[in-house]
């Protein structure tokens, strides 16, 4: 089985690719709309800087060869979404060419080319009588991804597209909905021919559409048919493809350059911008660098990256990567969210534990002063709740002797104590806080 | 400037010039009159180049040229006919009525920009914006005995212009003074943000620099006619007692030029044109309840006319998946071979002169009974500086038996338009023009 | 010229040709082919080719207007709810 993916990805511009309508939601249909993007013969394109920015930045971040000199090309369809009859897109010299890309760090997928293009309208049916077409979206950039037929199986598509998608929302500040905007077109083989089904929305609707493909295809080899090179679509509500044009109606493009915007000599810009390290190939490298486990950096990774650049930082300034770790995956990933909430400066983090390293405070005192610092609360408070806290699990320990014994065979009973002390103390704690010093008390104890 | 914009419709029953004719007949500031191709866009008037597909198109915007025409002064008291979307050599595909020469009527005013050229001639004191992407306003500067500047390629911003082949459309100028030329090129000329193609050019001077020695390239003169040929070779006499250098070259190559020309235009025509559709502008009253492929074939069959059916096949196939490299890919690349080739010609000269058209302007009787490569070659001797960008200037240069006008094209190297125009402000003084009779 | 490829062009430009037009397009372009031969032996020039004269590295500032009003720019189009009318899409 041969699978090869096209995703297109919105960039985040404020205006659109060739005019400088807004690319922000619109109060109403073509509202959103000039000559340029609304094709008015006389209008002409004028390129938007940001877009070939954000061109390059994931053409480096898919490992792309990218050209010292690119530019854009004409493909020419009719539909009535597509106001000019010709999309710009690129064709000769993109942005970025041959690249590779890792899953999971590890299994290369490489990437034919990543090129740059306009979004068309939306199209809406009426009845079966005429459509109604908004092009406020005409002309919205687009980066088009191709990659090479490396995945083996629909699974596995979908897990590129979940780190893909999670790695360009971090190179290029995508919004929080970029699945939403992500669509694809799947190439699917399993005999000789291939299918491509075209325009598949979300990670979920891509495995199904083909996996749905996978098995009819199977299924017309087994019976000793043919499958025919084609066009499919997807439903998503019977979770079936269906066949949109034969191989022989496919439109005859004919691709020239776009003269109207001219060429760009891009290796400088190329050079000026350097992109931020993705998530994956953050943690792949904390891991080997540190000597720490791919989950556990998979994890600090994934709950903050800059959790994992402080982890970094506390790691080089101690010399001791296990024990800036695990505070990292402890107490710090605890109130992780608050820290970053009151914008503070990570480099309190980094004292406190420079403090620690140094035999200056105690693991108790370390933990109460990075909660304080991190949350923002009164160190007084949290030293007295801390006693309470202790107080409580300690005197409950004394009444119940028979759990400590319990706790040595099978570490499991140690949840009868958190059970009790959450009951007792009402939600007042957060579970971590209970987690850790429950733990703390049965130190001495065991 | 009244009486003329009174004249107007008594002018285009004589000679089709207008498309459409203001409806302001207030001069009010104006400080000069000038009309315009119906390949730009303006807010004021109707933009239908010619073809039945865009009747009913009224921009919102006036092309760039048009604006700071107006904004220097002018008036803009009509769009001129015009070839459809510029594809032809005579006038006569336009869809807005036929531009007759004004030294005989029953010829063409040639192509495309022949109602600007017709309104050069026959107005006092007029000027007209036209475009060029193969010879559109060298030949009928020539036909109608005029002035034609084609500025360097990006001089003037494209933007409004209606697209027929995007890396070769070019704004000039034609009118019967070339002092009127000169005054206007730099209004029209210089940087527009809305056009990426405007923005390299250096800034346009016009100190008066001139022309002292010419290239006269062998090959082209065999196809000319004997009454051009004559006209031309004494032309170079003149040329000669003005005391500038006239050289016979060789320029092979320049018999690419046609055909590239051809294959770079249509190709790109044939994607500009598919916008036409029957949808936002211009024809728009199919039936919405066919299925789109064939309500976009309605249109284009029922509203283009023969000729760009014709040119949109032609560039169609030409960069269609299995003929692309032969033809467009080839033809962009024998493209740099002659702007090489004139670089090289114009590191010993300061001009390229052949005969602007090969014969004088045909009758229409004629023009019906000519095969489309006919009609093409028509166009050997101007199409190969529009195809290279290059600046170049038609000049009213003698006359035949039946007094039609005939004239020569001067090519100077990218940027050089200034020797073109001064050239022209020198041969208007040494020349005799003939203005044609206009009686109403 | 073959006739299957005259049909392939015509259905890629969205014309409906008469079996007269088929004719004469066929000749004509047979005829204009057969005189652009001589660009197979034509010399080639060295560079991009996108425009005859370089036209490098325009760029705009990617700051949002909106410069003529949308209204305007719909008076002449025909429009249900203010979405363009279009034909049926299936």
């Amino acid at each position: 089985m041969k699978i090869g993916l096209e995703i297109h990805v919105q960039l985040p511009t404020a205006s659109k690719m060739f005019c400088s309508c807004p690319t922000t939601d619109a109060e109403a249909p073509n509202t959103h709309v000039c000559p340029v993007c609304l094709g008015m013969p006389g209008a002409k394109p004028v390129l938007n800087r940001k877009v070939m920015e954000y061109g390059i930045m994931l053409a480096k971040m898919l490992n792309c060869k990218i050209p010292e000199t690119t530019w854009f090309s004409r493909k020419t369809y009719f539909y009535p979404d597509m106001s000019k009859g010709v999309q710009i897109t690129q064709y000769d010299n993109p942005v970025g060419g041959k690249g590779v890309y890792y899953l999971h760090g590890k299994k290369p997928i490489g990437i034919t080319k990543i090129q740059l293009e306009e979004d068309p309208g939306k199209t809406k049916r009426v009845g079966d009588q005429s459509s109604l077409v908004d092009y406020n979206r005409a002309g919205t950039p687009l980066s088009e991804i191709v990659t090479d037929p490396d995945f083996s199986s629909p699974a596995e598509a979908r897990e590129f597209l979940k780190q893909l998608i999670a790695d360009i929302r971090h190179t290029i500040d995508l919004p929080g909905d970029g699945e939403r905007s992500i669509r694809c077109d799947c190439n699917i083989s399993i005999g000789k021919e291939r299918v491509e089904v075209k325009n598949v929305t979300g990670l979920r609707n891509v495995e199904r559409a083909l996996t749905f493909e996978a098995i009819r295809q199977t299924k017309v080899l087994k019976a000793g048919g043919k499958v025919e090179r084609e066009t499919r679509r997807f439903d998503e509500e019977r979770g079936v493809t269906i066949s949109v044009r034969k191989k022989e109606f496919e439109a005859d493009y004919g691709y020239i350059n776009e003269p109207d915007l001219g060429v760009f000599h891009i290796g400088e810009l190329v050079r000026s911008i350097t992109i931020k390290e993705s998530p994956v190939n953050m943690a792949l490298r904390l891991s080997r660098e540190y000597g720490i486990s791919e989950k556990t950096a998979d994890q600090m990774v994934l709950t903050s990256m800059n959790l994992a650049a402080t982890f970094e930082t506390i790691a080089k300034t101690t010399g001791s990567p296990q024990t800036a770790v695990s505070w990292a995956t402890g107490t710090m990933a605890a109130n992780w969210k608050a820290f970053e909430a009151s914008g503070k400066d990570p480099k309190g983090i980094v004292d406190i534990m420079e403090k620690f390293a140094a035999g200056k405070i105690t693991d108790v005192e370390t933990d109460m002063e990075l909660k304080a610092y991190m949350t923002g609360a009164d160190i007084g408070a949290i030293k007295a709740q801390s006693a309470d806290l202790n107080q409580i699990i300690c005197s409950y320990l004394d009444e119940h002797p028979e759990i400590v014994d319990e706790i040595r065979k099978n570490e499991k009973a140690i949840n009868r104590v958190i059970g009790h002390v959450m009951k007792e103390t009402g939600g007042r704690y957060s579970s971590s806080d209970i987690v850790s010093a429950t733990k703390g008390a049965l130190a001495s104890k065991l | 400037m009244k009486e003329i914009l009174a004249s107007l419709p008594r002018l285009n029953d004589k000679y089709s010039i207008f498309s459409c004719i203001t409806e302001d007949a207030e001069i009010g500031d104006s400080e000069f009159l000038f009309s315009a191709k119906d390949g730009m866009t303006s807010k004021d008037m109707m933009t239908r180049c010619g073809s039945k597909i865009l009747d009913g198109y009224r921009p919102t915007f006036d092309a760039t040229a048009i604006e700071r025409m107006r904004n220097a002064g002018g008036k803009l008291i009509g769009k001129c006919n015009m070839d459809e979307f510029g594809f032809g050599t005579f006038s006569t595909t336009s869809a807005y009525g036929i531009p007759k020469n004004p030294f005989d009527l029953e010829r063409s005013c040639g192509g495309s920009s022949g109602g600007s050229a017709c309104a050069a001639a026959v107005i006092d004191g007029h000027i007209s914006l036209g475009a060029s992407t193969g010879g559109s306003i060298c030949c009928p500067a020539s036909f109608c005995g005029v002035y034609g500047l084609v500025p360097t390629y990006g001089r003037v911003s494209r933007y409004g212009l209606v697209d027929y082949g995007n890396s070769l459309d070019k704004i000039g100028l034609i009118s019967s003074d070339p002092e009127r030329i000169a005054r206007f090129l730099p209004v029209i000329s210089g940087k527009d943000t809305k056009d990426s193609t405007s923005c390299g050019q250096p800034k346009l001077e016009l100190k008066g620099k001139r022309i002292k020695t010419i290239g006269v390239p062998e090959e082209p003169l065999a196809g000319v006619s004997k009454e051009v040929l004559s006209s031309f070779e004494s032309s170079l006499d003149a040329l000669r007692s003005m005391g500038i250098e006239v050289n016979r070259i060789k320029m092979p190559s320049l018999k690419y030029a046609m055909p590239a020309y051809f294959i770079l235009a249509t190709s790109e025509a044939s994607t500009n044109l598919a916008s036409f559709v029957g949808m936002r502008y211009g024809q728009q009253d199919g039936d919405l309840s066919l299925k789109f492929d064939d309500y976009f074939t309605y249109f284009r069959t029922k509203y283009f006319g023969e000729e760009a059916k014709r040119r949109i096949l032609l560039g169609t196939y030409t960069r269609m998946a299995g003929f692309r490299d032969r033809y467009y890919s080839k033809a962009l690349k024998v493209r740099l071979h002659i702007i090489e080739y004139y670089k090289k010609i114009f590191s010993e000269h300061d001009a390229v002169l052949t005969p602007t058209m090969p014969f004088v302007s045909p009758r229409f009787d004629e023009i019906s009974k000519m095969t489309p490569i006919e009609s093409y070659s028509a166009d050997y001797l101007t199409c190969p500086p529009d195809l290279a960008g290059m600046p170049h200037l038609s000049v009213p240069c003698g006359y035949n038996r039946d007094g039609m006008p005939i004239g020569m094209q001067f090519v100077t190297d990218h940027w050089e338009e200034d020797s073109l125009i001064t050239f022209a402000k020198d041969w208007d003084s040494a020349f005799d023009v003939r203005k044609p009779e206009v009686s109403l | 010229m073959e006739r299957t490829t005259v049909e392939r062009v015509a259905r890629a430009a969205h014309f409906a040709l008469s079996e007269e037009e088929f004719e004469k397009y066929s000749k004509d372009l047979a005829e204009i082919f057969d005189y652009f031969k001589i660009l197979d032996e034509a010399p080639e020039g060295e560079g991009y080719g996108v425009n005859p004269l370089e036209v490098g590295d325009v760029l705009r500032d990617d700051v949002p207007g909106i410069f003529i009003d949308p209204y305007e720019l719909l008076k002449d189009m025909k429009t249900y709810e203010n979405y363009v009318r279009g034909p049926r899409l299936l």
